[in-house]
């Protein structure tokens, strides 16, 4: 075994399957060759039996149905404690889109049918003091972040189909993720954005966000390489197709911002 | 009949006509809104329907085409049918075509009435349209903007299946869309046999939630993407819901011959993407259980059929002959379409993709997501001497995405423009005669103006 290797947990990938997230377990992939690391991405689905969390250093959730939640969540369950004590070591977990919502305190139902709107309500994992309120109607848009990552700040430019609406403050241990320059963040309002606790970060930002921004990927990758005591020689990688992608995207939302002032 | 009534139908069939005047072939949603604004319960009032004669078509992928095969098979057998075959989904699309052929007491004087239907309308227009039978053509991802996830889709059907209680015609391949068998004793299966086109993805890419456990679904392999032979490990289940066999199963695909088989008998191909298969076969299912019209019957209408939409289109332009594929960028597996057809052309080729940003509701936005859905390993050896990606917003992520597919970046020319002229330059320099080209409609029809001007 490579003294090099990076563990890569690839969460219930068939039911946390929405907005194309292969797409970052492989800039995982590449990014961690890119540093001279070996990457061994390994699939759990719900139901497999042996997983310990505390044998890989990255652990990726990506975004599912809000109905898949409840067989997301007992399966959690089985291993809530160790996944508790994974994030308590600074390894790096990530959960991108509504699966942020399960780490929280409890997830809100929305129904038709009730007064105001409230429905069944889903008991999180209580990891990251936050509350999920389903929405009537789904908000879908572009998301430009200034995000804090590991002592680091960079822009950000992905996606948020937004099914919950989140209601996060910080508090000690617990920093936005980021802070909106454009799009709604965790509820449209604070302009706070995702959650990071020790090293792991919960983010509204979903879809291949890990290709588009390669510059998160691969502090994600230092941080993982770090906390497993992996000395990393090799220089950050040049971006070149992603900054000039950037650039286009940031044009094009500064237009949108324009028009909506006009 | 109320005075009410009377006014909304004369406005809808004044509304009907003025957009024939406009645009014979274009599917309007106009004159049934100005009809509605008078009505609002206006197809209710409608009379002289049989709702065990009425369909519904509804589903991700393939509902246009399905419905214009029906009324076309059913118009080919003698039948009145009413219809909204340009495409006109919502409940003011329905009201406009059923205002057309009302006469002006209000009644309709057809044998069928064959509704394409938006998954999301179904229910209200159920409310007003008694309705036996709905086809689902596939549940799959799309338009997430204003659907979140394919559930949610699901669960507005399920609605309408559990209150009204119809008949339902369902894809045995489609997991999803399958799995609404559970909810009726009334189910009918069409399913398709793996044919030459069939494939199979590794299992770094997803598959999809059981929508009974939630647990993985396994593909054996997919003869359209998210479609094909499945099975969940954990909960059992699988094809047309358990049952040894769909009702109606096309069989030994021929694309070159371009031909097929249903339930034994042989069916001409007028469209060879295999993606058609399944609406083939749909419409078969259909058209028996509806009318009872048979396979024999079926196949003979079959021969003469034309597709309004959705079709390969062609466009010269300075030797160039480049081939037009329409897709939807809100899901996957347009794109997966565009890619296989790509890919069985042995010919050598441009390839030319405009991935571009989502218009269908504000605020408009960039999405690529799906590219990382599909399989470009195909690609690899079909003879490809370009890529060139344009549009002026995700020319460089939709050509990143080709390049995470194992595409070689020295094939790519990245051109970030919209620009129908430019685009066109960029084909005639490449000078290879054989071009595909995936872009938006608009985008494509300014092409064909700005080619025409040039001749």
């Amino acid at each position: 075994m490579s003294d090099k290797m990076i563990n890569i947990a690839w969460m219930y990938p068939d039911t946390l399957f929405l907005h194309g997230e292969r797409g970052n377990i492989m800039a995982l992939v590449r990014y961690a060759m890119e540093l001279g690391l070996t990457p061994h991405v390994r699939r759990i689905d719900l139901g497999t039996e042996d997983f310990d969390p505390m044998e890989y250093d990255i652990i990726f959730y990506g975004p599912g149905e809000i109905s898949s939640f409840r067989a997301v969540m007992e399966d959690i369950a089985g291993y809530a404690r160790p996944i508790a004590e994974y994030i308590a070591s600074g390894k790096v977990l990530i959960a991108t889109g509504t699966t942020m919502s399960l780490f929280g305190e409890k997830i809100t139902r929305f129904s038709p049918d009730a007064e105001d709107g409230r429905g069944e309500v889903i008991d999180g994992l209580c990891m990251i003091p936050a509350e999920s309120f389903e929405r009537e109607y789904v908000y879908g848009n572009d998301l430009d972040i200034r995000a804090e990552y590991n002592g680091y700040s960079m822009e950000l430019i992905g996606n948020q189909i937004q099914m919950t609406d989140i209601h996060f403050s910080e508090s000690e241990g617990y920093q936005r993720f980021g802070s909106v320059i454009y799009g709604r963040g965790n509820n449209g309002t604070d302009g706070i954005e995702g959650v990071v606790h020790n090293n792991s970060l919960f983010t509204n930002m979903l879809g291949p966000m890990l290709i588009c921004n390669p510059w998160l990927t691969v502090r994600i990758l230092r941080t993982a390489a770090e906390i497993k005591g992996i000395e990393v020689e090799a220089q950050d990688p040049e971006y070149k197709l992603e900054i000039k992608s950037l650039g286009l995207k940031k044009k094009f939302i500064e237009e949108k911002q324009n028009n909506q002032e006009k | 009949m109320s005075s009410r009534t009377t006014r909304a139908l004369l406005t809808g069939k004044i509304g009907n006509r003025v957009i024939d005047i406009i645009d014979k072939k274009r599917g309007t949603n106009w004159a049934g809104r100005q009809a509605m604004k008078i009505d609002p319960e206006l197809i209710s009032h409608i009379t002289g329907i049989d709702p065990a004669k009425v369909l519904f078509i509804t589903g991700t992928n393939g509902k246009s085409s399905v419905t214009n095969m029906v009324t076309h098979i059913l118009r080919s057998r003698g039948f009145k049918v009413v219809s909204n075959v340009e495409g006109a989904n919502l409940i003011t699309g329905v009201a406009a075509a059923l205002v057309k052929e009302a006469s002006l007491d209000g009644r309709i004087n057809a044998d069928y009435c064959v509704f394409e239907t938006d998954e999301r309308y179904l229910y209200k227009i159920r409310e007003q349209l008694s309705c036996d039978n709905l086809l689902v053509t596939n549940l799959e991802k799309d338009q997430v903007q204003r659907n979140g996830d394919p559930d949610f889709v699901y669960r507005k059907i399920a609605r309408v299946v559990d209150r009204f209680g119809m008949k339902l015609f369902l894809n045995g391949d489609e997991p999803r869309s399958c799995s609404l068998a559970d909810r009726t004793d009334r189910a009918v299966f069409y399913s398709v046999d793996k044919h030459d086109a069939s494939f199979t993805k590794d299992d770094t890419f997803v598959t999809m939630p059981c929508p009974k456990c939630h647990r993985s679904i396994r593909f054996d392999y997919y003869n359209n993407d998210g479609m094909g032979s499945f099975r969940c490990e954990n909960c059992g289940y699988t094809n047309h819901n358990g049952a040894d066999s769909a009702d109606y199963t096309a069989t030994d695909a021929d694309f070159t011959a371009r031909k097929f088989c249903v339930n034994g008998t042989e069916f001409p191909m007028p469209y060879d993407q295999p993606y058609m298969l399944y609406n083939y076969a749909a419409a078969a299912c259909a058209c028996k259980e509806l009318a009872g019209v048979t396979e024999e019957e079926s196949a003979a209408a079959l021969a003469d059929f034309v597709l309004l939409e959705g079709r390969i289109e062609t466009l010269e332009y300075k030797g160039n002959h480049i081939k037009y594929i329409r897709f939807k960028q809100e899901n996957p597996e347009t794109l997966q379409n565009f890619i296989n057809v790509v890919a069985a052309d042995p010919e050598e080729k441009t390839v030319v993709i405009g991935i571009g940003t989502v218009e269908d509701y504000d605020p408009y936005y960039i999405n690529s997501f799906y590219t990382f859905d599909c399989d470009f390993s195909r690609l690899k050896d079909a003879n490809v001497r370009k890529f060139i990606f344009t549009t002026d917003t995700i020319a460089y992520d939709a050509a990143n995405s080709f390049i995470y597919g194992g595409a070689d970046p020295g094939k790519i020319e990245i051109l970030p423009v919209s620009d129908e002229e430019k685009i066109l330059e960029a084909i005639a320099a490449e000078g290879c005669s054989n071009v595909y080209l995936t872009i938006k409609l608009h985008t494509f029809e300014g092409m064909k103006e700005f080619a025409r001007k040039e001749k």
